[in-house]
This record gives C-alpha cells, sequence and structure tokens, in this order.
C-alpha cells in the first residue's frame, strides 16, 4: 500500500512538473516581448487581452493550426524526431532539481522534489548535453543550407561552452562535499556561495547565457545571417516545440544558477516562504537574460570560441584552483 | 590625468564590466521610462496640423452654393489626372460643375489643385482615413466631397479614437501640443 501511494505521488510530482514547464513559456513570451518593448519605449502586446496577456494563447492557437510543413528533401523521419529530442532532455533535467526541503500537505510531509540524487548535478550536465542531438539532427534534416550552419555552429558553441561551465561548478561542489543539489543549497544556509564563487558565478553565468541560445551568445539562429538558424525550416507545432525547449533551458540555467550561487531557497533578510524565495531568485535571473538580450549585440563567431576557450576556461580552471588552496 | 593611467583606468572598467553596466542601466532607465507608442486605431489617434494635405473637399460660398465654376484648371493641372470636371449652366446661369469626380486611388496629394483654384474652391482636408477594399470606391463624386471635412482649425492632438474611425473624423482637440510635440512623449 505505500508503496502504491509514493508511486502515486511520484507520478503526480511528474506530471505536475511537465504541465508547469509546458505552460510557463507561454506567459514568459509575453513577459519577454513586454519587457522587449518597454525597453523600446514600445507597448509590446496590447490589443488580445488585458495588455495583451492572452497573445501567448493566440500565438499559441496560430502555431497549432498553421500548416506542418517538411521540405521535400527532408529526411522526414529524423525531421520529426528533432523537435522531440530538442524538448525532452531539458524536462528530464528537472527531475534532478529541488525547489524547496518539503511542505506538509494534510499532516504529510512532502518533498518538494521528485528525487535526491547523490550525483545530481554530474546528471543535469549529462542530459543537458543530449540537448545538442536535437538541434544538430533538426539542422541537418532540414536539408537547407541555413539550419546545418546554424546546427553546426550551434554544436560547436555548445561543446565549447559545457567544459567551462563544468569546470565552474566544481568549485561549488568542493565547497558543499557533495554533487546533491539539496546538500548544495543546504551547505548554503549561512553565506550563499556567491560570495566564494564570484568567478565561478561568472563563468557558470556566461557559459550559462551561452549554452540557452540567448543574446549576446545567439548565434545559432542569428536572424540577419542565418535565417533562424537549425529551425528555419521548421513551423507550427514543430517550431513551437523548439521555442519551448529554449524558454526551458532558460529556466533551467536560471534555476541552476540561484541552487549553485544564490542559496536556493535560502532567505535573507525578509522571511518569506522558501518557495516564494526561489521563485523570487528565478524570476531575477529569467528577466536578466531578457534584460542582456535587448541591451547587448551579437557578438562574432570566432569572439564567441575565443571568449569561451580562452577567457572562461582559463577562469574556471583558476577558480579550481583558488577554491583548492582557499577552503583546504 | 596621464594617457597611461587613462589605459590602466579603461581597463580596471573592462574588468568589472563597466561598460556592460553602463548599458544595462541605459536600456533599465528607458524600460520604466514613458512609452511613445500611440495605439492607433484602438485608443488614440492623431490630428493632423492644417496645413497638412489629407481628402480633397469642395467648399460652398455664403448661399450655401457650390464654390466650384467648374474652369477645369485643377484638372489640367493635375499631374496625374485624376479629376474629371464637367461643367453646366445652372439655373442662375453661373457655370457649375455637373460632374466632379476625383480617383484617390491615383491622386498624389500634391495640392496643386488648390493652389491652381481660381475660386477657393477645392482644398485638401484633415481625412486620412478613406483605405477601401475596392479601387472603385475611391472614385469620389462630387457631392461626396461637398461633404467631406474641411481643414483641421487646430491640430497636433490625440485624441480618442475607435477602430470604427467613421465617426470620429470631425473630433477636434483642445490642446493642440504644437509642432515640438514629440518632446512631450519622450522620457523625462
Amino acid at each position: 500500500m505505500e508503496l502504491v501511494v509514493a508511486l502515486g505521488l511520484i507520478v503526480f510530482k511528474v506530471a505536475l512538473l511537465i504541465a508547469i514547464l509546458l505552460l510557463l513559456p507561454l506567459p514568459l513570451t509575453w513577459v519577454e516581448r513586454k519587457i522587449a518593448g518597454h525597453i523600446q519605449q514600445r507597448m509590446g502586446p496590447m490589443r488580445v487581452g488585458w495588455h495583451g496577456l492572452l497573445q501567448p494563447v493566440a500565438d499559441g492557437i496560430k502555431l497549432l493550426t498553421k500548416e506542418d510543413h517538411i521540405p521535400t528533401e527532408a529526411d522526414r523521419f529524423l525531421f520529426k524526431l528533432a523537435p522531440i529530442l530538442a524538448l525532452a532532455p531539458p524536462f528530464v533535467v528537472f527531475v534532478a532539481i529541488p525547489f524547496g526541503e518539503s511542505v506538509s500537505v494534510l499532516g504529510n510531509e512532502i518533498t518538494l522534489y521528485v528525487s535526491n540524487m547523490n550525483v545530481a548535478l554530474l546528471f543535469v550536465f549529462a542530459v543537458i548535453g543530449l540537448e545538442v542531438y536535437g538541434v544538430i539532427i533538426g539542422g541537418w534534416a532540414a536539408n537547407s543550407k541555413y539550419a546545418v550552419l546554424g546546427s553546426l555552429r550551434t554544436c560547436a558553441q555548445m561543446i565549447s561552452y559545457e567544459i567551462p561551465m563544468g569546470f565552474a561548478v566544481i568549485g561549488v561542489v568542493m565547497l558543499a562535499q557533495s554533487m546533491s543539489l539539496l546538500e548544495i543549497v543546504r551547505a548554503q544556509a549561512d553565506v550563499w556561495n556567491i560570495v566564494y564563487q564570484p568567478i565561478g558565478f561568472f563563468v557558470f553565468f556566461v557559459a550559462g547565457l551561452a549554452e540557452a541560445q540567448r543574446i549576446p551568445f545567439d548565434l545559432a539562429e542569428a536572424e540577419g545571417d542565418l535565417g533562424a538558424g537549425f529551425h528555419t525550416e521548421y513551423s507550427g507545432i514543430r517550431f513551437a516545440f523548439f521555442m519551448v525547449s529554449e524558454y526551458v533551458i532558460m529556466l533551467l540555467v536560471s534555476v541552476l544558477t540561484v541552487i549553485l550561487f544564490f542559496g536556493g531557497w535560502n532567505g535573507v533578510l525578509i522571511p518569506l516562504p522558501p518557495l516564494l524565495w526561489f521563485a523570487l531568485k528565478v524570476a531575477f535571473f529569467v528577466y536578466l537574460f531578457m534584460w542582456f538580450r535587448f541591451t547587448f549585440p551579437r557578438y562574432r563567431y570566432d569572439q564567441l570560441m575565443a571568449i569561451g576557450w580562452k577567457v572562461l576556461l582559463p577562469l574556471s580552471m583558476a577558480n579550481i584552483i583558488i577554491t583548492g588552496i582557499a577552503f583546504s | 590625468m596621464s594617457r597611461a593611467q587613462d589605459m590602466i583606468g579603461t581597463w580596471i572598467g573592462w574588468t568589472f564590466f563597466a561598460d556592460l553596466a553602463k548599458g544595462l542601466g541605459l536600456t533599465f532607465g528607458y524600460m520604466f521610462s514613458k512609452t511613445v507608442t500611440m495605439q492607433y486605431p484602438d485608443k488614440e489617434k492623431w490630428l493632423p496640423y492644417s496645413r497638412y494635405r489629407g481628402h480633397h473637399f469642395l467648399k460652398r460660398d455664403e448661399e450655401g452654393e457650390i464654390k466650384c465654376v467648374a474652369c477645369e484648371l485643377c484638372a489640367r493641372i493635375c499631374p496625374c489626372y485624376c479629376i474629371e470636371v464637367v461643367p453646366y449652366e445652372d439655373e442662375k446661369g453661373n457655370r457649375r460643375p455637373i460632374k466632379f469626380e476625383i480617383d484617390t486611388a491615383r491622386c498624389l496629394f500634391c495640392g496643386l489643385c488648390e493652389d491652381a483654384c481660381p475660386a477657393d474652391a477645392i482644398a485638401l482636408g484633415q481625412q486620412y482615413e478613406f483605405s477601401s477594399f475596392s479601387s472603385r470606391d475611391l472614385v469620389i463624386g462630387r457631392d461626396d466631397l461637398l461633404a467631406k471635412p474641411g481643414k483641421a482649425a487646430t491640430g497636433g492632438g490625440v485624441v480618442a479614437a475607435r477602430l470604427n474611425t467613421e465617426n470620429d473624423v470631425l473630433v477636434e482637440t483642445n490642446e493642440p501640443q504644437g509642432y515640438n510635440w514629440w518632446r512631450n512623449i519622450r522620457r523625462r
């Protein structure tokens, strides 16, 4: 009986997580367009619903009813497979992410995470690396020069930025003596990691920007020179898959930044519910992503590679050495 | 400050992303500034100045008769030949147009007809919302031209607008904002 309850709870949590992650990009697109508009002294969407609040719904209906076009020269099987391959890994990663300790519902303690893995950080990096398959297969299957160039760029970028990203979190792991995200957050109960790991945070966040394909590192879908990168040939619901995947990754990088460097659900000064603290911090980083997008221009491709290999990688290695010497 | 110190200062600035922070600060300021968007068909609408060259209209004299004497000078000067005037003699023995048609689909709103008119009968008014689904509807006859709104008395204001623009054509603003209207909607 207990096993059934536990299993049911896990299924419920996973279903809830999937529902939230699928629905969250809708308000995020609205927020992003509003921020874009106001930074450029425009208003953003205003016509559908109150201040355009229903705009994402209208966009969703539009995308669902659009023609699902597959180019004649495309590899049909891979073309259909790629959006799913791009969408699944960011969702899978959230299994390992804790959103808080636990809440009591009807006298039962319910943990706010699906599973507490002791190698959660490794799992996150391993699974998020799989997202690159969706991108490269999508670009290849479309059989279009823009898509192939975009997917090649994305691959090179993701692989080179995963290395400094991985190195940057080693400092955090050294401080917490654990790879479990839950333990890492507990270790930050008094002092957040950002105090000890400013370089690590910098490297992680910049690499995260590149990982999420956001400006200033959105070379993969540089509209000016590549159409739309690897999803140039996609339309309708398959295009929506790529968009959802992009937003979930943005969310994931924000969540990871908060968990690894900004104390997770540990509050400071103002006593708020832990989950609210967590949400506020994540919201701030999501805002930061969008703020960056409408402030900075795009890097050139060679600059992107130079930043990754010549700046971020040495910095992250130096961070490991400094952390090792200072906290041994 | 010497040049070497300048360079060191620049380098220190770059190390702590002073340039990026400056850009972020600028966009943050703009984010909470007033928007310059005019929500044109939904809520607000721009009233043109009296110098604006919108849709043509024909004038009447004090007795309510059409001022036009059908001299056809406007038709002659029109660079795109969009005016067609046919004169007739009315019961008082005056020369008047029996047909006065302007093909606004071809008109380029240069205002030469207004300049050429010896009787001050035709002018370009304030109406600018006359798009149509059929180019046939854009051929405007004499009686329609007489009913069109005239020049704006005051201009350069923003008035309420509805998607149905038919009824809002004649709105006049009480608060003309002047030639530098755009300065008022920039951020403080």
